[in-house]
């Protein structure tokens, strides 16, 4: 690099595109491991996924192969201190998930099985247990799994801490910046072009984090990677007295539920909106709205107290095999992703670290993530 | 010629302009559905008065008005769907609805947005207590309910309302113990000026100075309520003067209304993606809206006082316009035709808006109050959120609205910040030197009110549960 090139301020050895939880936890362990960091995002940090999630930290929902890394992750949140620098209000809870129907039943013992195998603790309790642990609860239930590694955190209040946390690690943020595209610079690198920059932000290497909008990132690079967008529904309500301490799930996955501390209860677990996340807008679909709603109550009859507060929907992108994308793009170890990760929320600092550890040539196991796994690049990668 | 394109059009708001427009529409043979959450249309100055105020109010203005109103309502073939609110939409303008058989969606259709004004709300030490209320809630709890909010009454804030309030009081036979007003003597002289152009509005402003007058009761200019403090009876009230705060009076009453002017009520436009800017001279957000109602989406007009706070006689005319527009940009009339119609309403128009503009910066008189506000006084009464707390953001580098939402909470209650939305504004350009453009506005958030959980899921059985196949393992 020449001298000139290296006074410019907006070259960097790392360049970061997206800022949610994976962007920004791989952005943070770099520059704690000595690199020159930007972190870009279109928006605000944390607005997307990762600041609108239901902040489960479950192993019920997550994919049972990522659990491993759930458990890790989980941790992290329950210790943001020690490596955020500030305690983010995640709490650990039980978590139990039921079953209503002789189907739902089965479904929730072969669920459970499946990640006791991978180091979950889970049981499958009786009725009367489960409305021990939980008095909330409809009695009428068959069967529920308990897993003691369970909790939640107020997503809403992370995206604060991580600015904190960057800033003083010396990341450069760049907020309401769209990356518009990324060539390979001549002389090595990248050139990211930023829609209000005149001149690209350079990075010697690229990690691209940018959640459900990945597969247009990609393509750049000349990956064709099929995203699928979920357009995920949360419903929250007006405070109640408290009407449950765990977190709340029926086997089908289809349902999360919990109270916050301040009393507002927060209904979700995945049913679709509808929207296009290249045109941008979505919208409610009433009868899912309706069905989510049906269910939360199903489980918890006091919640037809409840007012509803604000509905909203989020954006979580999904590969073709539901399993994440996390390593190397390039031979030459010059361009990364991480993303598509499965109740990401929950692993999302564990899997931003591992990523920086491999970046910073540690060796990770990262083969089940492999991005090269659905294609390899085409000719018409990035040009200069 | 293009054959007229007469696809549905929604109304929401059953005011005066939206009334108008609905009526307009449908001569023009469009389907038009009209929504109000009111049992009837009428909005705020024509709601349908409870039966008992019609015993006991003096027939007035708004009772007759609002009741021929309605009766060419009736007559004509608008499809109406009162007590039903729009609690939704999507940029498309599917509108989410619920009414007395729960919740429902209309596809998207040509939307006329004429839901009005909501009333500017600036908080003071102690106004969370009991006993205060708005000038316009009091203003429909007298008018419309025939009921006065306390037996003596402090009428506080700035605007028009002022007036029309502390009028109400003493016709129901209620006192006034001090109309506390933010504004300057001089603005109401310059205004009272301008009356002659409009007639109706100098007759009525007339009466009601006189009779103020005759009861002798006590107005201060420039002056704010800084200080309410509950007793056993009611409230004491310390009026400070807004230029020399040293300068006090202290007044008993039973209840105090107070509300610093009106604002177009914005979360359907706001929603719906349409462009806004910041009136500095009304100090409020308002969509971007040509004379006809139009807007930066191609299928939402904005009519009445949701285009900007004109009042009601001009709202009307603005339905018209908007109503013609509407057949103008659907090929229903030609562009001469239109011409021809809106000549004279464009023209009475222009006239009464010149008044009208005059009442902004007397209704947005207390826009400096924020700025000095007591560190202990609670700003948003749904958090409990304290001037405190929203400087300390802002000097931690809160810069706009939503990062001071996200950070304090204040405004993510069941209100949506409509009650302190324009104190934490207020506070934040005072802070920090941001103009309110760049302080922004709260994102509007669905649904727009709290919604019954049960008003939601109906009754049903667990089988009734369209469950979606299983999530991956
Ligand atoms: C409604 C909802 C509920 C969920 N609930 C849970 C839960 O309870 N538990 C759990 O563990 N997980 C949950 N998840 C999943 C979890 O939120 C995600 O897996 C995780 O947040 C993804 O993080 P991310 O960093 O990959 O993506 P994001 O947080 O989406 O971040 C991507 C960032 O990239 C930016 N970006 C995109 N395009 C560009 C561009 N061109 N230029 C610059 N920046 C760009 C975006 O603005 C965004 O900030 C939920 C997801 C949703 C949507």
């Amino acid at each position: 690099m020449t001298p000139a090139l290296q006074s410019r301020a907006d070259v960097f050895d790392i360049v970061i595109v997206g800022a949610g939880v994976m962007g920004a936890t791989t952005a943070l362990f770099l520059a704690r491991g000595g690199q020159k960091v930007a972190l870009i995002d279109r928006q605000d940090m944390f607005r997307a996924a990762s600041g609108v999630n239901a902040g489960t930290l479950t192993l019920h929902m997550t994919r049972a192969q990522l659990i491993p890394h759930a458990i890790r992750g989980r941790e992290m949140w329950l210790n943001s201190t020690a490596w955020l620098g500030e305690d983010v209000g995640a709490l650990a809870t039980p978590g139990l998930s039921m079953a209503f129907t002789e189907a739902e039943e089965e479904l929730l013992r072969q669920r459970a099985r499946v990640r006791q195998d991978m180091g979950a603790p889970i049981e499958v309790v009786s009725p009367q247990e489960a409305v021990r642990i939980e008095p909330g609860v409809n009695p009428t239930l068959r069967a529920a799994a308990y897993c003691a590694l369970d909790g939640h955190i107020p997503a809403y209040r992370v995206g604060g801490a991580y600015a904190r946390a960057l800033r003083q690690a010396g990341v450069t943020i760049i907020e309401n910046s769209p990356v518009e595209t990324i060539t390979h610079a001549t002389g090595g690198g990248y050139d990211v072009r930023v829609s209000n920059r005149a001149q690209p932000v350079h990075g010697h290497r690229i990690v691209l984090s940018a959640g459900a909008w990945l597969e247009k990132m990609l393509g750049w690079l000349g990956y064709n990677i099929p995203i699928r967008c979920l357009i995920n529904q949360l419903v929250v309500t007006e405070t109640l007295p408290p009407v449950m301490g765990s977190v709340l799930s029926i086997a089908n996955g289809l349902l999360s539920l919990k109270q916050f501390a301040n009393g507002s209860v927060l209904i979700g677990g995945g049913w679709q909106g509808e929207g296009n996340i290249h045109q941008g807008g979505t919208r409610v679909i009433p009868e899912n709205l309706r069905g989510n709603v049906r269910l939360a109550q199903y489980v918890v009859p006091r919640l037809d107290e409840a007012q509803v507060l604000r509905v909203w929907l989020g954006l979580e992108s999904e590969t073709p095999d539901a399993m994440p994308l996390i390593g190397a793009l390039t031979p030459d170890d010059d361009a990364f992703v991480v993303g598509c990760v499965h109740s990401g929320f929950t692993s999302g600092p564990y899997m931003g670290r591992l990523l920086a550890e491999r970046i910073l040539g540690g060796n990770p196991d990262l083969s089940a993530f492999d991005p090269t796994r659905f294609s390899t690049p085409t000719a018409t990668g990035p040009k200069s | 010629m293009f054959s007229p394109d007469f696809s549905p059009v929604t109304v929401i708001g059953g005011g005066i302009a939206g009334t108008t427009s609905a009526i307009a529409l449908a001569r023009h043979g469009f389907p038009v559905t009209l929504i109000d959450e009111q049992p009837a249309a009428g909005g705020q100055i024509f709601r349908a008065p409870s039966p008992y105020a019609r015993k006991t109010v003096p027939p007035n203005h708004e009772f007759s008005g609002g009741d021929a109103l309605r009766q060419k309502l009736a007559a004509s073939p608008v499809n109406v769907r009162f007590s039903t609110r729009v609690w939704g939409l999507s940029p498309a303008l599917t509108l989410d609805l619920i009414g007395p058989d729960g919740i429902d969606q209309l596809p998207p259709s040509t939307v006329v947005v004429a839901n009005g004004a909501t009333e500017r709300f600036l908080p003071f030490q102690g106004w969370t207590t009991p006993r205060i209320t708005g000038l316009a809630g009091a203003s429909i709890l007298m008018r419309d309910g025939g009921t006065l909010p306390g037996q003596t009454v402090v009428v506080a804030g700035s605007g028009p309302l002022l007036f029309s309030v502390a009028h109400q009081v003493l016709e129901l036979g209620g006192k006034v113990a001090a109309i506390v007003d933010a504004g300057h003597r001089s603005d109401w002289l310059r205004l009272g000026a301008m009356l002659s152009l409009d007639p109706a509005r100098l007759t009525q402003a007339t009466s009601w100075m006189l009779r103020l007058r005759k009861a002798g009761i006590p107005i201060h200019h420039r002056a704010h309520i800084s200080t309410a403090q509950e007793t056993e009876t009611g409230l004491l009230l310390t009026v400070s003067d807004m230029d020399h705060p040293e300068r006090r009076h202290v007044y008993a009453a039973e209840a105090t209304a107070c509300g610093y002017g009106l604002k177009p009520t914005t979360l359907i436009t706001r929603t719906a993606g349409v462009q806004h800017r910041h009136d500095p001279i009304g100090g409020y957000l308002e969509p971007v809206t040509d004379v006809a109602g139009r807007t930066s989406h191609p299928d939402l007009y904005v009519t009445g006082d949701a285009a900007g706070i004109r009042g009601m006689a001009v709202a009307r005319l603005r339905g018209l316009i908007t109503a013609h527009a509407i057949a103008q940009d659907r090929g229903g009339i030609s562009a001469q035709t239109y011409e021809t119609l809106t000549r004279a309403p464009l023209r009475q128009l222009r006239r009464l808006e010149a008044v009208s503009r005059r009442m902004l910066p007397l209704m947005n008189a207390g826009s400096a109050i924020p700025a000095h506000l007591q560190d202990e006084t609670i700003v948003c009464r749904c958090e409990r959120v304290k001037a405190v707390t929203l400087r300390s953001a802002i000097e931690a580098g809160a810069e706009d609205l939503n990062q001071l939402k996200a950070w304090t909470r204040c405004g993510m209650g069941p209100c949506q910040g409509r009650m302190c939305e324009d104190s934490a504004r207020g506070l934040l350009t005072a802070a920090c030197g941001n103009t309110p453009e760049e302080a922004g506005s709260f994102t509007a958030r669905m649904p727009f009110f709290p919604l019954p959980l049960t008003a939601v899921t109906g009754t049903f059985a667990y089988s009734d549960i369209p469950l979606p196949k299983a999530a991956p393992l």
